[in-house]
């Protein structure tokens, strides 16, 4: 048994397949290439695969990392071939390697951006109003999560996620480039900053996409 | 292919995934050569919808022409149609992304009476008129087919075409019609005329329905050529018939995720409030290299780890052996589960236990029915409560620790002693588990009660018979409610008031088309939905249209009424149907087909073909 870690891209239409369903279509997908998957040794036998940074639903990324295991015997090219051809439209597969770091070490994700607006001006005051917020280092915004089994909301700061915030105008569109904290210890959800940022400033895109391109370890060089 | 209008909607409604389309197995056509645009509709929810088998037969049989292509509709939820309103968005394919009413066919497949205030719904949303008088043009054409199609009376008046029995091949002959029809540039009425003269299509349109002072019908008049019964299409050899090679497998989580294959349409049994039963006649079975075949190539093309072996009653199939030790010979090492339905309590083997002990264990399921012996007779369900004990007794035997079992309340002939009966045979199966001295130690027994109202239905021995009213119903589940004592056993009841309407829609008339249009116009949609159930509404729609749910749900009928179905001929004599109605009165049962023919007249759907004793030792 080896794990392998396969790194996809997940834009388009896929965009609407949640995290849970995405693990079942990957289960499938396995599947339908013959790739000898390793099973749990437990009562209920199951398959290991892990996408190791959760999108949120809508978010598109160039860089999701899945790693699986299997029974040893099929080379990373076999598996980046079988399992090429066989997916949702909107995945593809950009390699198959050895994990080279553990997943603990992600610490941050590179994110772009792209919000549209009804006017130019509207972008422009948005662009305005999300610098000065972000640069005053306090930004409250409701987190929605758990507390036990109940559903608790929770306030947070989330300047405290932003690494590098960057805002550009091109016409009645802003694009943006952010650096958001990544991983198991504290994560910030580009929605969440962007929709903190719309109710602090009263304007509303009409259409957002976001897109995550890079993942990072706490130094600043790329999670591999 | 999702425009930016429909992005911008996705981002509003929940499970956004429904309506992207773009999942693995779907099939994108050059839209250069194609003549016939087919949109495939399923009048509810993309998870009900995506696990339907027929829609993914009829998918794949469509898109194997190289002039056709068959894309998917679901019914929006409410969150969905309401932004799709708001935008001015109409309803689209998920394939093309393409607005449906440029389609040529528009087909529907009608699987329970509930969802017709969603076909109505998606007509609308689509932009078109739902009543086919208003649609001049030849296309969009609008079909259905299904089982609600042996009385499509209630919705006769908003779909051009209906399509009685199965769909296999009279879909293509049909879809030619339509090319050449297209070709000649001929108009709606001159096209369905000519496919009125197909064996197995009802063009409700041709029909004249005229009725007595009393309410009833009086007589259907065929118009213009049309035949005066219409019959319904049967396959006659399931192995030669098409099968896919690849489901779509839907990328969210939908109810029936998993490959599924018909192991052999009709029964042998004739329980005698069962629809199915006596509509799927004649039997015809698949052989298990057949169906084999067809398991391993879908769990291929799909990935399922799940093969579900469909039929009305499988412990019937005649070569279950041979198919479980064909599939295990592959599934075991591929850790694929065999899912095993609708099996009957009384010819449950050991020898099937114990192959499907190898595999993963799915929960088991029995439908006694009724309660007590005389009722199960008087059904004709011929089961006893010691084949039932035994059954449970061997499943726990097996290592399985929780049993569903599917009840009826409001059956002809009931009395309280048939509802104590049900509480009774909980206790007793509960009992059986822990009499099993190898039970799974630290596991409790777990009995479902699924208590279902009766729906008298056309083409069954009940189908002259009343519905309990919602008093007696409701007074009936009070009882049984009272009856359960340990929480070992759950209960739960289908909604009466659906099961009045379901009732009324299935043995309805035309006259009720204009209930349902009122219903919709009113905001009924997703009826089969309890949360979105709206009675209400519906009773107002009866008022304004001055007619009763009494006269259609809870009145008896004369054997010699004409009933509003007795112009569609789907094999079974009315007389035999009656002979039926009569033994149940009396607690006479009928022999199973393959004790002794009971000449229900199916066979000759099939040039007297019946597999009731297997495919081979018939011929």
């Amino acid at each position: 048994m080896r794990t392998v870690r396969i790194w996809i891209n997940k834009e388009g239409r896929a965009r609407y397949i949640s995290h849970l369903d995405l693990n079942r279509c990957f289960a499938r997908a396995v599947r339908r290439a013959g790739l000898k998957l390793w099973y749990t040794e437990g009562f209920n036998p199951h398959p290991y695969l892990n996408f190791l940074t959760p999108l949120s639903l809508g978010q598109e990324s160039e860089t999701e990392p899945l790693d699986i295991k299997i029974e040893s015997g099929t080379t990373d090219s076999e598996i980046f071939e079988s399992l090429s051809h066989i997916l949702p439209e909107g995945i593809t597969i950009k390699r198959v390697c050895e994990p080279i770091c553990p997943a603990s070490e992600i610490a941050a994700a590179e994110y772009k951006a792209v919000l549209e607006f009804e006017s130019a001006e509207k972008a422009a005051s948005f662009i305005d109003i999300s610098r000065r917020a972000i640069s005053s280092g306090t930004l409250f915004a409701e987190k929605h999560g758990k507390k036990g089994k109940k559903k608790a909301a929770k306030k947070i700061n989330v300047c405290d996620g932003v690494l590098f915030f960057d805002a550009a105008d091109d016409g009645k569109d802003v694009r943006l480039k952010m650096t958001l904290s990544a991983g198991n210890t504290s994560s910030l959800n580009p929605s969440l900053l962007l929709s903190a940022l719309e109710n602090e400033s009263g304007i509303k895109a009409d259409f957002s996409l976001i897109r995550r391109i890079r993942l990072l370890k706490a130094d600043g060089t790329d999670f591999e | 292919m999702l425009s930016k209008k429909t992005e911008k909607i996705l981002r509003d409604v929940q499970k956004p995934g429904r309506y992207t389309g773009g999942e693995l197995n779907s099939v994108i056509k050059d839209k250069n050569g194609i003549k016939i645009r087919f949109a495939f509709c399923f009048p509810d929810s993309y998870e009900i919808g995506m696990s339907h088998i027929g829609m993914k037969i009829l998918y794949s049989l469509i898109n194997e022409r190289a002039d056709s292509w068959c894309e998917r509709v679901f019914a929006p939820w409410i969150d969905m149609e309401e932004r799709m309103r708001a935008e001015g968005l109409p309803l689209y394919a998920l394939e093309s992304g393409d607005a449906v009413k440029d389609f040529d066919i528009i087909g529907f497949t009608l699987q329970y009476e509930l969802c017709y205030t969603n076909m109505l719904n998606m007509l609308d949303l689509a932009g078109l008129p739902v009543r086919s008088g208003d649609r001049e043009a030849l296309t969009p054409l609008v079909i259905a087919g299904g089982p609600c199609v042996c009385n499509a009376e209630p919705v006769s008046e908003f779909v051009d075409i209906f399509l009685p029995g199965e769909g296999e091949e009279v879909t293509n002959e049909l879809i030619d019609l339509l090319v050449e029809h297209k070709e000649k540039g001929a108009g709606k009425s001159e096209f369905l005329r000519a496919a009125a003269k197909i064996e197995g299509v009802y063009v409700p349109s041709l029909y004249d329905v005229s009725y007595n002072g009393d309410g009833t019908v009086s007589a259907v008049t065929p118009r213009r050529g049309a035949p005066a019964k219409i019959k319904k299409r049967v396959v006659k050899d399931l192995d030669k018939m098409y099968f896919p090679d690849s489901f779509v497998v839907p990328s969210i989580e939908v109810i029936h995720d998993r490959t599924a294959a018909e192991i052999f349409r009709g029964c042998i049994r004739g329980c005698r409030f069962c629809q199915a039963g006596f509509i799927c006649r004649p039997v015809r079975e698949k052989s298990p290299e057949t169906i084999n075949r067809q398991c391993k190539n879908i769990c291929a093309s799909t990935g399922y780890d799940e093969i579900s072996l469909c039929s009305l009653s499988s412990s019937d199939y005649t070569g279950m052996e041979e198919l479980l030790e064909l599939l295990i010979s592959w599934t075991d090492s591929e850790k694929t589960n065999v899912a095993l339905p609708s099996l009957r309590a009384d010819n449950f083997s050991k020898e099937l236990t114990e192959k499907l002990a190898g595999v993963r264990k799915s929960s088991l399921t029995f439908a006694p029915e009724a309660g007590t012996q005389r009722l199960r007779d008087a059904i004709n369900k011929n089961i006893t409560e010691d084949e039932m004990l035994a059954a449970a007794r061997q499943a726990f035997a097996g290592g399985w620790t929780s049993v569903k079992l599917y009840f009826m309340i409001g059956l002809p002939t009931e009395t309280a002693k048939d509802i104590e009966g049900i509480a009774d045979l909980a206790q007793k199966i509960t009992d059986e588990f822990y009499a099993n001295p190898d039970r799974p130690k630290g596991k409790s027994v777990s009995i479902s009660l699924s208590v279902a109202s009766f729906v008298p239905k056309p083409f069954t021995p009940f189908q002259w018979e009343p519905q309990d009213t919602l008093s007696q119903l409701l007074q009936k589940q009070e009882l049984l409610r009272s009856l359960i004592k340990t929480k070992k056993v759950s209960l739960s009841f289908h909604k009466t008031q659906a099961s009045l309407l379901e009732a009324v829609f299935a043995r309805g008339d035309r006259r009720l088309c204009d209930v349902i249009e009122a219903a919709w116009r009113g905001g009924c949609r997703f009826d089969g939905w309890d949360e979105m159930f709206r009675f209400d509404v519906w009773d107002r729609a009866f008022e304004e249209c001055s007619l009763s749910m009494e006269f259609y749900a809870n009145r008896r009928r004369r054997f010699d009424e004409t009933l509003p179905w007795d112009h569609m001929d789907y094999g079974i004599n009315k007389r035999f149907l009656e002979k039926e109605n009569e033994k149940s009165r009396k607690g006479a049962v009928t022999p199973h087909c393959r004790v002794s023919c009971a000449g229900c007249g199916a066979d000759k759907l099939n040039g007297g073909e019946c597999h009731a004793h297997g495919k081979n030792l018939d011929k």
